[in-house]
């Protein structure tokens, strides 16, 4: 018989139905959508249309949320957060949240371990140099660009293959930005799969397979990254003001 | 010189119980947010735990320490999973209710079985006798504790501090949301922290045994101090928490050396002065996590009855609260209903505070007690007419509660809930020292003299209708005052400080005008009870009616006016019909309280308020409406 197309590859992550409120208001009103196994996707959209929202109902920290969320074929809807973040969820959240408390090593040695995929140290200092020489400082006396890189750096280091990173060039310099995207360049060619969300829309299509624009709490269109002028244009529709 | 060593070596024990409980406190509410009022009933409960393993199993005194420690870290797990989980979704200040309805319960439960007296507990034969330190000779025993404690605080200090579970902790202390989306297991972290703090409590009071007696009693007191302590050291860091207790545990020996008077009042003399310099504490990080009302559902100023009521509906209601309070004398004993109205009065001192002031009182006693004194005192000593004695307390509560007010409005929160407290125990402390209270006996048959020298206070009735007049002037001066523009800006305040400081609005000032006001009505009460009861006792001053206070604004309805009415009509009733029952009106009452905490937590009005118009005003009234012009029809 003939075997499934190589070329497509399988869903690591599929959404179905999912809807989220905050107390009574409706944020999420059904989204669908898939990201396959190593694929990077980015979610794209006005504020307040939902791309944050998403990510928490994903990762169980929206209080109300209904829907599948499957991952590699389990249902991760009803658990935990801490049990989806067990499942093999790697979430870095739009303000860091690095433990201000906890030192650099304290917080990468914080997330639970989850079998073979664990990054090692030195691996993760290779990826954000900068970390290494700042490892017994505690995370509050970080600048902002080592807080996303050990947002990002304590994620990996849990072993998570599925990264749901919420806008990390917000808030950067140029340089460091340069240096988060060379970062998940090099995460993606390792295989991760990557669900995005991103207001800077030129970082986000040199990273993306596949862009999702969100417009009030849907799915509004979604398209393959080709060429990078026709996609701009395309979804230029979704971020206009 | 050798005496004051030897007084400072009692301080370093004492420091070394402070130190345990302090600990055990401080984890606590770092990750759970909550103020565990039962952490000195733990401390108690360890210290019967290790007496109950020796006298009644007979087993050694390491055995017995060890079953003290675990057995309460256990009790402590299965509270936290069975209660507290409950919950962390509301207000920290229903944690902080519940633990409170707990520790008196369980305390009244060692007080059926045991009485209040202490049991002795024999020092260990391997532990007995002098030590000489080459200064002083020191009992062995107390050198074990001194020992044990430091190796228990410094070796979990370190723990927390070094390894990985300690960072686990810390981060779920920081934002245990991030914790959790790393994978980290709250709910375990939690059950893990809150038994750690109630074995440290356990094992402290396993030590205590031997050294103090063991009494259901003996964890009640040692708690405020504790509190007090923690307001000083701030809650930073780990280190200065342990630093704090043994701190103060050597100014309190050293006040023991010079002025023993002053021994129990000298630590919250020392929190006062450390808060008005620095409000963060000794150790504190500025503004950690104070909290606001976030979780409470607060009144909105128009749920007070700014709806203007018609003038017939005004009448009609003016009728029937005057009917009612004509007829209830007839049904009730007045002294009972006296009673309901004085308590009516604090508990809604406590209850503006709180629900439109958004400031926690837990000191309201220690202002009913302290006017309750002074005009005794002035009726009896100076044989001043009643109207002038109540005018003196009322007077003395307004300015002690001012002073309370100014530095409980430094903090916010929980935090306002231990400073009250600690300033409440300080003035009950004077009043257990001070000559003219009369110590255990207090101030008794208190004349009450003519009123206004026209009514004779000496009927029952006339001081009934007294304390109606008053508890109805409260009640309306609040509610026209929640209606003004002034009670809008104490709500402005209570929601947003910064908004309304933003606004042009002194919040400070506010603040402490709520609170004055409040201590100006709760001093009326007291100074109301002592007049009608013709006495005023230590009781009246004892933080435990601030507790009653409380109590009775849950069962009634935080954030309400009505409420305070009922829920003291409840209490009061439950005292005066469950009196043949002795110390079981504790355990009630702390029952009472947890299951509102858990169960009933709007309180009475509100949830009569909801039935009525649920079923009244939408069901009955339009099918009433609806069948009138039927009839009307059929008719013509």
């Amino acid at each position: 018989m003939l075997e499934a197309p190589a070329l497509q590859p399988r869903a690591a992550l599929v959404i179905s139905g999912l809807r989220g409120w905050y107390g009574d208001f409706q944020a999420l009103f059904g989204i669908d959508f898939h990201v396959g196994e190593g694929e990077v996707v980015v979610l794209v959209g006005r504020n307040g249309a939902g791309k944050s929202t998403i990510l928490r109902a994903i990762m169980g920290l929206l209080a109300r949320h209904t829907g599948k969320v499957m991952l590699y074929g389990q249902n991760a809807g009803a658990l935990r957060s801490s049990e989806r973040a067990r499942l093999g969820f790697g979430y870095c959240p739009e303000e860091r949240a690095i433990f201000a408390s906890l030192t650099v090593a304290e917080n990468l040695a914080l997330p639970q371990l989850l079998g073979p995929n664990v990054m090692s140290d030195d691996e993760i200092f290779e990826l954000f140099p900068n970390l290494k020489a700042r490892a017994r400082h505690l995370g509050g006396q970080l600048s902002g660009g080592e807080q996303q890189m050990l947002a990002i750096a304590r994620i990996l280091r849990s072993g998570a293959r599925t990264l749901l990173l919420d806008e990390p060039t917000e808030g950067l310099a140029p340089i460091i930005i340069r240096q988060i995207e060379d970062a998940i360049t090099a995460l993606k060619r390792r295989g991760y799969t990557i669900l995005l969300v991103e207001q800077n829309l030129a970082f986000a299509l040199r990273l993306a397979d596949r862009v999702i624009a969100i417009e009030n709490g849907l799915v509004g269109d979604q398209c393959q990254v080709g060429c990078f002028e026709s996609t701009e244009r395309r979804l230029s529709r979704y971020l206009a003001l | 010189m050798d005496l004051l060593l030897s007084y400072l070596t009692i301080g370093l024990v004492n420091g070394s119980f402070y130190a345990m409980l302090c600990l055990g406190l401080a984890l606590i509410f770092g990750l759970l947010n909550i103020l565990n009022m039962a952490h000195g009933v733990f401390y108690m409960m360890g210290a019967f735990v290790a007496w109950a393993a020796v006298t009644r199993l007979g087993i050694g005194y390491l055995p017995a320490l060890g079953a003290a420690a675990l057995g309460i870290g256990a009790f402590g797990m299965l509270v936290e999973r069975l209660l507290l989980r409950r919950t962390y979704d509301l207000d920290p200040l229903y944690g902080f209710m519940l633990t409170f309805g707990m520790a008196t319960a369980i305390q009244g439960a060692f007080q059926v079985e045991f009485g209040s007296t202490g049991l002795p507990f024999e020092t260990p034969d391997w532990l007995s006798g002098l030590i000489d330190l080459g200064f002083t000779l020191f009992p062995a025993y107390r050198l074990w504790v001194v020992f044990v404690a430091l190796a228990v605080c410094l070796g979990l200090w370190a723990v927390i501090d070094r390894t990985k579970a300690g960072a686990t902790l810390r981060a779920a202390s920081e934002n245990g949301v991030i914790a959790s989306a790393l994978g980290v297991r709250i709910p375990v972290v939690m059950t893990a922290t809150f038994g750690i703090g109630a074995m440290l409590a356990g094992l402290a009071g396993a030590l205590a045994a031997p050294i103090y007696q063991v009494s259901p009693l003996m964890g009640s007191d040692i708690l405020l101090v504790v509190f007090a302590i923690i307001v000083i050291g701030g809650m930073g860091s780990i280190g200065g928490t342990i630093l704090a207790a043994y701190c103060l545990a050597l100014i309190e020996s050293v006040t023991l050396a010079v002025y023993p008077q002053a021994t129990n009042f000298m630590t919250f003399a020392f929190m006062c002065i450390v808060l008005s310099i620095r409000p963060q504490g000794l150790f504190g990080i500025p503004v950690l996590r104070d909290h606001s009302f976030a979780g409470l559902s607060l009144p909105a100023v128009s749920d007070v009855g700014a709806e203007r009521l018609s003038q017939m509906t005004r009448i009609a209601v003016i009728t029937i609260i005057i009917m009612a309070l004509a007829i209830l004398p007839k049904l009730l004993y007045p002294i009972f209903l006296i009673k309901i109205f004085c308590f009516a009065i604090l508990a809604t001192s406590f209850n503006f505070l709180l629900g439109f002031a958004g400031i926690i009182s837990f000191g309201q006693a220690a202002l009913y007690g302290t006017a309750a004194y002074v005009t005794a005192y002035a009726l009896k000593q100076w044989s001043a007419p009643p109207e002038v004695g109540i005018l003196a307390g009322v007077a003395a509560a307004t300015l002690l509660g001012l002073v309370m007010g100014a530095l409980a409005i430094r903090r916010r929160g929980i935090y306002q809930a231990m400073i009250t407290l600690a300033v409440a125990q300080m003035v009950y402390f004077v009043f257990v020292q001070a000559s003219f209270t009369h110590g255990e006996d207090g101030l008794q048959n208190v004349p009450r003299g003519v009123l206004f020298g026209l009514i004779d206070l000496r009927n029952d009735l006339s001081v009934y209708a007294l304390t109606a007049i008053a508890f109805c002037a409260v009640f309306f001066g609040l509610r026209r005052l929640l209606c003004s523009q002034l009670g809008m800006m104490f709500v402005a305040v209570r929601d947003d400080e910064r908004r309304a400081l933003s606004l042009g609005h002194d919040a400070a000032l506010l603040k402490l005008l709520a609170f004055g006001i409040a201590s100006c009505c709760s001093g009326f009460a007291g100074a109301l009870s002592a007049v009608a009861f013709q006495l005023a006792t230590l009781s009246g001053a004892h933080w435990h009616l601030s507790g009653e206070a409380v109590l009775m604004s849950l069962i009634g309805g935080i954030g309400t006016l009505t409420g305070p009415l009922a829920g003291a009509a409840v209490l009061v009733a439950m005292e005066h019909f469950l009196s043949p029952f002795g110390a079981w009106v504790l355990v009630l009452q702390g029952s009472i309280f947890m299951i509102c905490v858990l169960a009933f937590r709007d309180g009475l009005v509100p949830r009569v308020a909801s039935i009525w118009t649920k079923v009244v005003r939408d069901r009955l009234l339009p099918s009433f409406v609806a069948a009138e012009p039927v009839k009307e029809v059929g008719n013509s």
